[in-house]
């Protein structure tokens, strides 16, 4: 708001111009065209910044880059003649070419089994048995919106479900693809997500109308509390090992970052102030160390952090480049996740949905590596063999096992209800 | 050596430092997109063609920074461009079918449940409706004054009229909401 200009206005016209001011307020500019156009600002600055070259300098150049790319081409050509056997068995080469064996492993269940669940524009699927398609949940329509859901260790599906404001969380029954509300009568607000105690005996959510609030329950709605936090959630408050406390990123009075909330005192821990909005944070399978992104500003760059929950030692493994500065143009880390054997951590990492890429971390710290570009929503299946994602409104799986191998399409995403941002899309294997 | 801190300096002196550093203009951009979205966002109602114009204006601000003497406010000089172009936009759309606002402001607000973003849309819809109303230079003023939020003297300095002359046109042109636009009548209700 222009506060300057407002104050000098008579009080019969400040009305007006407050209506004024809250249209402004609305017209945010989309992140992504936001960062688009930084990072084509900076491109056309350095070429804008290159010295002027001469009719030769320009002419000589390209001459002899292609001269230099047709010799590359021939002695590449004679040096692969010579290696490989005149008739090498089909499938046998390792570029990048559709694995007839995994695809048929997949369509067959035999590896990546179990169905895998998507959350895509206020809807939320699971794949069909042979995963060459999605199914959808409430395929009648009769919730609003469908935003999100969990997998509880033992292989329930919550989904989060709003009707026109009102907020419910819905068990999946996979016989029958019915879901039934876990509240009666809810009276919640709209709900932003949920999720699963380890024991999953229990659900807390939260919604965005009262967001200093989690609501617990046990999973057949019995027994639902209201917590108090004093503190403002922002994203993904989830359970920590033993369920006596609950992790999430959110800001008291003084910071933002991510805090530790005691369910049995109700005390606050701080465990980084450096983690932002969209970072996420994954426990382990085994919930003794808790994984999470600190964005360093001030040192130019986003650290891959364990934590042991018992004594909270950290250790950082991985690094990538971010701006430095307090701008807003720093990519944003999410859908960290760790695979069921604990050994790899995958996340996306990036600013837009096409500017975003997929990385591999191992566990140990001893190598990160950039899987899949323009990809986003990635999740290790259970068996290690695939990883499923997003790219370009279409769903994927990547053979983990050969990850030069081209992608198995799973299928086109369906249209949802309505368009929402990428961001909330989200891709979780059942455990 | 120093590392200058960008985000502790004024438009002036980062502009300055804009000819020669990348990172400057970087900085200067970050302050001021929001103002050049906002002020194509008012006036042409459509997110493409608002995210067009302002590429445009930053790019052309990027080829002129050199240009840039400090003679007024760097975000005035900056409007100036933004105001040039969205009248070339104008006139070479006069010969082609105008997009229908309705329509063209049916844009998704990310993150955001679909019954507040649609509540949103239907008040911009009618706040920008009410500004087609008012005479050009009236709703100029307006969007410079509250969409790119300039102060008096750097809308002035976009206008080209003096302080006294831009207060006035605001003036009147929040009497003009007031009794003639839809806004009016919602406030009525109220």
């Amino acid at each position: 708001m222009n506060k300057e200009i407002f104050d000098q206005l008579p009080a019969d016209e400040q009305p007006v111009a407050a209506k004024l001011n809250s249209a402004a307020d609305n017209m945010k500019v989309p992140q992504d065209f936001q960062w688009k156009l930084e990072t084509q600002l900076m491109d056309a600055y350095q070429n804008k910044s290159q010295p002027a070259k001469g009719w030769f300098t320009k002419l000589i150049a390209p001459a002899a880059w292609t001269v230099a790319a047709v010799l590359g081409f021939v002695l590449l050509n004679w040096t692969i003649r010579s290696i490989i056997p005149s008739e090498q068995a089909p499938g046998s080469s390792s570029t990048a070419i559709p694995s007839e064996t995994f695809e048929s492993n997949v369509r067959q269940g035999e590896i990546c089994e179990g169905p895998l669940a998507l959350a895509h524009d206020f809807s939320v699927y699971v794949t069909n048995q042979d995963k060459t398609g999605f199914i959808e949940l409430d395929e009648s329509h009769a919730i609003g919106e469908l935003r999100s859901f969990a997998w509880s260790a033992d292989g329930q599906l919550a989904v989060v479900g709003n009707t026109t404001g009102t907020g419910n969380i819905f068990l999946w029954n996979p016989t029958d693809n019915s879901l039934s509300a876990v509240v009666p009568n809810s009276e919640l607000g709209y709900l932003m997500d949920a999720a699963w105690s380890r024991d999953s005996k229990m659900l807390l959510a939260w919604s965005v109308q009262n967001n200093t609030v989690v609501y617990l329950m046990n999973s057949d709605g019995s027994a639902q509390k209201e917590i108090q936090l004093g503190m403002y959630i922002s994203t993904a408050p989830q359970f920590a090992p033993g369920d006596q406390s609950i992790v999430l990123y959110g800001s008291n009075s003084s910071s933002f970052g991510l805090f530790e909330f005691s369910l049995d005192d109700s005390q606050i821990k701080t465990i980084s102030n450096f983690v932002e909005d969209e970072t996420g944070f994954a426990w382990s399978p085994d919930g003794s160390r808790l994984a999470y992104f600190e964005m360093d500003r001030d040192v130019g760059e986003a650290r891959l952090v364990t934590e042991e929950f018992e004594s909270g030692d950290k250790t950082t493994f991985a690094t990538l480049p971010i701006p430095k500065g307090s701008g807003s143009s720093i990519p944003d880390v999410a859908n960290l996740s760790w695979s069921q054997d604990g050994k790899f951590l995958v996340f996306e990492f990036g600013r837009s949905a096409s500017d975003r890429a997929i990385y591999l971390a191992n566990a140990d710290g001893t190598g990160l590596v950039k899987l899949v570009d323009s990809a986003h929503a990635p999740t290790i299946s259970s068996d290690g063999n695939c990883l499923a994602y997003i790219s370009n409104k279409q769903a994927f799986l990547l053979d983990l096992k050969n990850t030069t191998a081209t992608p198995l399409l799973i299928a086109d995403l369906p249209a949802g209800r309505s368009t929402s941002d990428f961001r909330l899309d989200k891709l979780q294997w059942k455990p | 050596m120093t590392i200058p801190h960008y985000p502790s300096m004024d438009d002036a002196n980062l502009a300055r430092l804009a000819r020669a550093e990348p990172d400057a203009f970087a900085e200067l951009y970050r302050r001021h997109v929001q103002s050049v979205y906002r002020y194509h966002m008012a006036h042409t109602g459509n997110v493409h063609d608002a995210e067009d114009l302002t590429s445009q204006t930053f790019m052309s601000a990027l080829e002129g920074i050199r240009s840039y003497r400090g003679a007024a406010p760097y975000i005035a000089w900056l409007m100036g461009i933004a105001s040039r172009l969205r009248l070339r936009f104008f006139r070479r759309r006069a010969t082609k079918p105008e997009v229908p606002l309705d329509a063209a402001l049916h844009i998704p607000t990310p993150g955001l449940p679909t019954d507040r973003s649609a509540f949103q849309r239907l008040e911009r819809t009618r706040i920008l409706n009410a500004l087609k109303q008012l005479s050009s230079d009236r709703a100029e003023a307006l969007i410079l004054c509250f969409f790119s939020e300039l102060s008096f003297t750097e809308a002035a300095s976009v206008l080209g009229k003096s302080e006294a002359a831009v207060k006035m046109l605001v003036s009147r042109g929040l009497q003009d909401l007031r009794a003639r636009s839809s806004i009016a009548l919602e406030m009525d209700y109220e």
